[in-house]
């Protein structure tokens, strides 16, 4: 049997004979074998027929074949088109580029510009929770004793209580210090799950959920419920925790203002409509996310406001609550008993530690009942992660049972953060070089200078250290260092020196790096109180620091 | 008043009464012949590759059988439960114009396929997790939708906590510390690191890990997890490369992305895989702009925890050196429970650890505490303590906990009650060795290295996870099981994770029943691939019991 060339072809060009042979048998024996192997005909009939009614489209066809074998065979990395200036090298020429390589070391080196910073960390002999304190600094250069402090963050104190130590104890005796295994796998004891229940009942929420460090929660938890597509818009002064679960979240990130319910509005507004002209298969899950008392500046977030938002847009609401719970509202139930409301309604997922007011270790996640339990599937901080120490449950649970029958210490330190507040807030000479931005009920006071006082000063404002980050973080540039935020927070270091070594009083400035933070922030200092000092001490301590502040900045304006 | 049979939460049970001196048995056995010791000595020949043993084909068919017919079960009951009982479904299902949590597809795997198998995992437990662990009982409703609690326990040999020294105890030196420490120091902390929460107790514990591990410096977290997770981007970012194991951790995976690096992986012990990659990558730079990239960082972990397997430092090592890469080694595992004395992988495999840049390990697994350490160099910690943002914005390791290892690191090096920290050695090394050998004399097919502790046996088909689980809880032998996604989907697997503080005895117990369901599962898949001999190894018992305590000494019994 001879193949008659298919007669599209132009006559007028020579085709040698045994192109047309060959070309013949081979067709042949593939039409032999295609009738053997069962349904083979229909390929046959369907490519005679096929070559019949448009030769070309058979010619693509056989050229997408062949493309097809060739892009399997191809390697992956040229396939990529990735690398695809690749340049063609010899032997010798990659032996020679790897040679040249240097990498820069692996980290800075130590003493660089900031390195003032290492030598101001206190080492505390005993607990640093303590209101007298022992310590020294700078690799035991300085030392300082019976010194009031101002920095201790667990507010309440009640973990230091007889009862809640024999606790402790006790459970130390019964089970050893560590778990020893990740709660999948027999490391979650009966204590933590009593603890879940406890936690779940004073916060009234359906459940709560361990985790060994509190820094870790919301970067575990966000991006537990979010993937790409999902929506989260937060309060542009969040802290650093919060800042890398929005980096963690693949979600699309917005902020709005700072507690600014109006600019919040309109961008959920905004946002909406977008979606709806987008036509989405189904809704993307949206958060608002934001804190109970803000971490960098000590304000509190306006719950009823953003309640209501959240319910107008159909937003979930999540909260970070590590400083307000146990410290805002009548009983220490946090920021919704602040504002009267009730947290299960109203919050979606409340994050909070148990290293601060709690005075133990560990934090935790509240919320309804789907969404705890879907935490212990898949968030990676739960599921990676070894359980708490045993004892440190149980001392927290006998803390929540303390604060719910006796708010005595929550009251007293409601008390002491008013009278903190008023004490630097009514001080004019204060006012002329520091503004108070922290919450009167927050037992956490932050001082940052005034604009004019910076401006005057250090030669800068917020807005051009905005700028400054902004341009940097652009230029990706990874070690973030701006001159005269870095002489502000020398200088605020320097008041804490003079108060501690003039006055025997430690305050502290909020610790932040810089390079880390994707959101600029002023310096600022911080001074705590907790609910175990007097009125008398704390009175003294404030117009010691008053006096000290004032001197410093009157010389240096 | 509900009576504690149909109480749906775990109740609190208190501890048993009980003489000390059972107490202190339960929770670690006494050794019962100087014969079931074994000396770890440092590894000289280059490490073999893993010999990786392959079950016939059927059963990998069966393998794939079971998850068609589960995935194809799962996607009629998602219809027929979507179109006919919305309200039982409502979770996966929009609700008032909110998203649900989470999507249907998403949470497929978990409600169709591990759900049916819930009651292997999260076991509540109480007491100490020593050599022996107390499960409280659970009774299963409706497919492991909610379990009642009878208020019992069972008290269960422990084979699942990474209790790899036994110092998970509530008596002895380490508790005496503890106690001590809640007395001076207290349960509470004040503040991050940088502000007020460093203690004396903190510089001690971090100069007694850095000597422990023969480095200059270290630094100690509260959380083993979170170490990782926040640590690379204090020193890496967007123009920098990590070249990774694929089956590193998940906490360094999080804290890679969190750094923002490029991240190439390599074939998990592919040495000469990862070889070709670096000097691509050298050669190639970052993707795009061509510009080389400013550091490598080699993560490998030092004993992988689903594998059993260990990373090849000493070739590592060279590579590193030769390509002037960086090189970090997660010692999780292996820190305290590896190594002639208990200094992980470096020490096993005679590398100086001065030659690996960053080694960081946890204090959770063979210390019995919590949290996590980096090791490094003077001059590198001193930098990572003010660029890590764990110190300076989260809390730090409570006092307790500090003493817990200090004490611990304390008998293993030998300062305290000389001579213990050797014997929990030299036990730990003597079990997981009898106990790997005599599961592949019995016929199963166990992956890992001779002295590791973490000894995976392969079961393949999920549906043969909850019936080992089960069948193990019924002879009061606590184990774990894991699937997909924490290993490769067909290779389901049991892990024991060995203890020094088990006996001899109870690992023939374990062999016994392991043994026992193994026939009835049909286990027994052993190809002589992984064995000395090259035969296939189906020993009886009794031989097994009797010849494996004294072969289990001889390397060359362990062909990987």
């Amino acid at each position: 049997m001879n193949t008659i060339i298919p007669e599209v072809l132009p006559s007028s060009i020579p085709i040698p004979e045994f192109v047309v042979t060959s070309f013949s048998y081979t067709l042949y024996f593939l039409h032999l074998v295609l009738n053997r192997v069962p349904g083979g005909h229909y390929v046959t009939s369907y490519l005679s027929k096929s070559t019949h009614d448009d030769p070309y489209r058979t010619a693509v066809e056989i050229g997408l074949i062949l493309y097809g074998i060739y892009y399997y065979l191809s390697k992956p990395q040229q396939r990529k088109g990735l690398q695809s200036n690749r340049p063609n090298l010899t032997p010798a020429e990659i032996d020679n580029l790897i040679d040249e390589w240097e990498p820069e070391p692996i980290t800075d080196a130590a003493e660089t510009r900031d390195f003032w910073r290492l030598a101001k960390i206190p080492v505390v002999i005993g607990s640093g929770a303590n209101n007298y304190i022992n310590f020294t600094r700078d690799n035991d250069k300085e030392r300082f004793e019976n010194v009031f402090n101002l920095t201790s963050m667990n507010f309440l104190q009640l973990s230091k209580k007889d009862e809640v130590v024999q606790v402790a104890k006790q459970t130390i005796k019964n089970y050893g210090v560590g778990a020893c295994g990740p709660a999948g796998f027999y490391g979650n004891q009966d204590v933590h799950n009593n603890l879940e229940y406890n936690l779940a009942k004073f916060f009234n929420t359906e459940g709560a959920v361990l985790y060994g460090q509190d820094f870790c929660v919301s970067p575990s938890v966000i991006p537990a419920f979010t993937k790409r597509g999902d929506v989260i818009i937060a309060d542009n002064q969040v802290s650093l925790s919060l800042q890398n679960a929005l980096q963690l979240s693949r979600s699309t990130v917005y902020y709005f203002e700072h507690n600014d319910m109006e600019h919040l509005d309109a961008m959920l507004t905004e946002i909406n409509e977008s979606e709806k002209r987008e036509n989405l298969p189904a809704i993307p899950r949206k958060f608002i996310v934001t804190e109970g008392i803000f971490h960098n500046s000590g304000d509190i977030a306006p719950l009823p406001d953003l309640v209501r938002l959240k319910l107008k847009h159909k937003f979930r609401l999540f909260v970070d609550e590590t400083l307000s719970l146990g410290v805002l509202g009548k009983t220490g139930r946090g920021l919704t008993e602040h504002f009267n409301m009730d947290r299960a309604s109203s919050v979606d997922i409340t994050v909070g530690s148990m290293a601060v007011a709690l005075g133990s270790s560990g934090g935790f996640a509240l919320g309804d009942k789907v969404m705890s339990n879907h935490q212990h599937i898949g968030s990676n901080a739960y599921c990676f992660s070894a359980c708490l120490p045993a004892y440190t449950t149980t001392a927290v649970s006998k803390v929540l049972e303390i604060m719910d029958n006796d708010n005595s210490a929550v009251s007293k330190l409601q008390r002491l953060s008013k009278l903190l507040f008023d004490k630097f807030n009514k001080n004019e000479k204060i006012k002329n070089f520091f503004e108070i931005i922290s919450d009167e009920n927050s037992p956490i006071l932050h001082l940052k200078l005034n604009d004019q006082f910076r401006s005057n000063v250090f030669g800068y404002t917020q807005e051009l250290l905005y700028d400054t980050m902004v341009q940097l973080q652009k230029k990706s540039v990874t070690n973030k260092y701006f001159e005269p935020s870095e002489m502000e927070e020398k200088f605020l270091q320097d008041i804490v020196d003079d108060t501690l070594k003039t006055w025997n009083v430690l305050i502290t400035r909020n610790i932040i790096i810089a390079k880390h933070e994707t959101l600029p922030i002023v310096p600022s200092l911080k001074i705590c109180c907790n609910s175990e000092m007097t009125e008398e001490e704390l009175t003294k301590a404030c117009d010691n620091i008053v006096e000290s502040m004032v001197s410093l900045c009157s010389t240096q304006a | 008043m509900s009576t504690q049979a149909n109480q749906t939460t775990v109740p609190l049970l208190g501890p048993e009464i009980l003489s000390i001196e059972s107490k202190r048995e339960n929770e670690f056995g006494s050794l019962t012949s100087k014969d079931y010791l074994h000396q770890v000595k440092v590894v000289e020949k280059p490490l073999a590759p893993p010999v990786i043993d392959t079950p016939p084909y059927y059963i990998l068919l069966i393998t794939y059988l079971n998850y068609l017919i589960l995935i194809i079960l799962g996607h009629i009951r998602d219809f027929l439960g979507t179109t006919f009982q919305k309200k039982k479904h409502a979770v996966f299902l929009e609700q008032d114009g909110l998203a649900p949590w989470y999507s249907k597809f998403e949470s497929f795997y978990i409600r169709r396929l591990k759900m049916r198998i819930d009651d292997c995992f999260s076991r509540p437990t109480t007491g100490v997790p020593g050599r022996f662990i107390r499960c409280i009982d659970r009774i299963s409703h409706n497919l492991n939708e909610y379990y009642t609690y009878p208020g019992t326990d069972s008290m269960c040999l422990n084979l699942s906590a990474y209790n790899y020294l036994g110092f998970a105890q509530s008596e002895g030196k380490c508790t005496d510390a503890a106690l001590k420490a809640v007395d001076e120091y207290g349960v509470y902390s004040s503040g991050s690191r940088s502000q007020i929460g460093t203690t004396d107790l903190h510089r001690y514990t971090e100069q007694l890990i850095a000597d422990f591990i023969g480095k200059e410096d270290s630094m100690i977290f509260s959380m083993g997890y979170g170490t990782n997770a926040n640590f690379f981007n204090a020193f890496l970012d967007s123009k920098c490369l990590v070249i990774s194991d694929e089956l590193n951790h998940t906490s360094i995976r999080t804290g890679v992305r969190l750094s923002g690096a490029a991240v190439r992986a390599f074939k998990h012990g592919d040495m000469k895989g990862l070889e070709k990659l670096i000097r691509d990558q050298i050669v190639m730079g970052q993707p795009k702009t061509n510009r080389p990239w400013k550091k490598i960082l080699i993560c490998v972990e030092g004993l992988f925890s689903m594998e059993g397997t260990m990373c090849d430092l000493p070739r590592l090592v060279e590579l590193k050196k030769k390509y002037k890469c960086y090189l970090y080694v997660d010692e999780a595992h292996s820190i305290g429970a590896i190594g002639p004395t208990g200094r992980g992988v470096c020490e096993l495999f005679g590398v100086n650890p001065k030659d690996v840049d960053i080694l960081m390990g946890t204090l959770t697994k063979s210390f019995g505490a919590a949290g996590g350490y980096i090791a490094a160099d003077k001059w590198i910690i001193d930098r990572l303590r003010l660029d890590l943002s764990t110190p300076s914005y989260a809390e730090p390791s409570p006092a307790p906990v500090l003493a817990q290892i200090t004490s611990s690191l304390e008998i293993i090096m030998g300062k305290l009650n000389p001579g213990e920290g050797t014997e929990r050695l030299q036990r730990i090394a003597f079990n997981s060795r009898y106990l790997r050998l005599g599961l592949r004399r019995l016929g199963f097919i166990v992956y890992g290295t001779a002295d590791s502790p973490v000894i995976p046996m392969l079961l393949y088909c999920p549906s043969k996870m909850p019936a080992f689980s089960r069948m193990m809880l019924q002879r009061k032998i606590a184990v774990v099981v894991v699937a997909y996604p924490a290993t490769p989907l067909i290779e389901s697997r049991v892990r024991f994770c060995m203890s020094a503080s088990l006996t001899k005895e109870d690992i023939d117990y374990l062999l016994r029943h392991v043994n026992e369901v193994g026939e009835k599962l049909n286990l027994k898949l052993n190809t002589g691939k992984s064995s000395w001999d090259g035969k296939v190894q189906r020993w009886d018992i009794e031989d097994v019991i009797k010849k494996t305590p004294e072969d289990c000494k001889h390397d060359k019994y362990f062909v990987d």
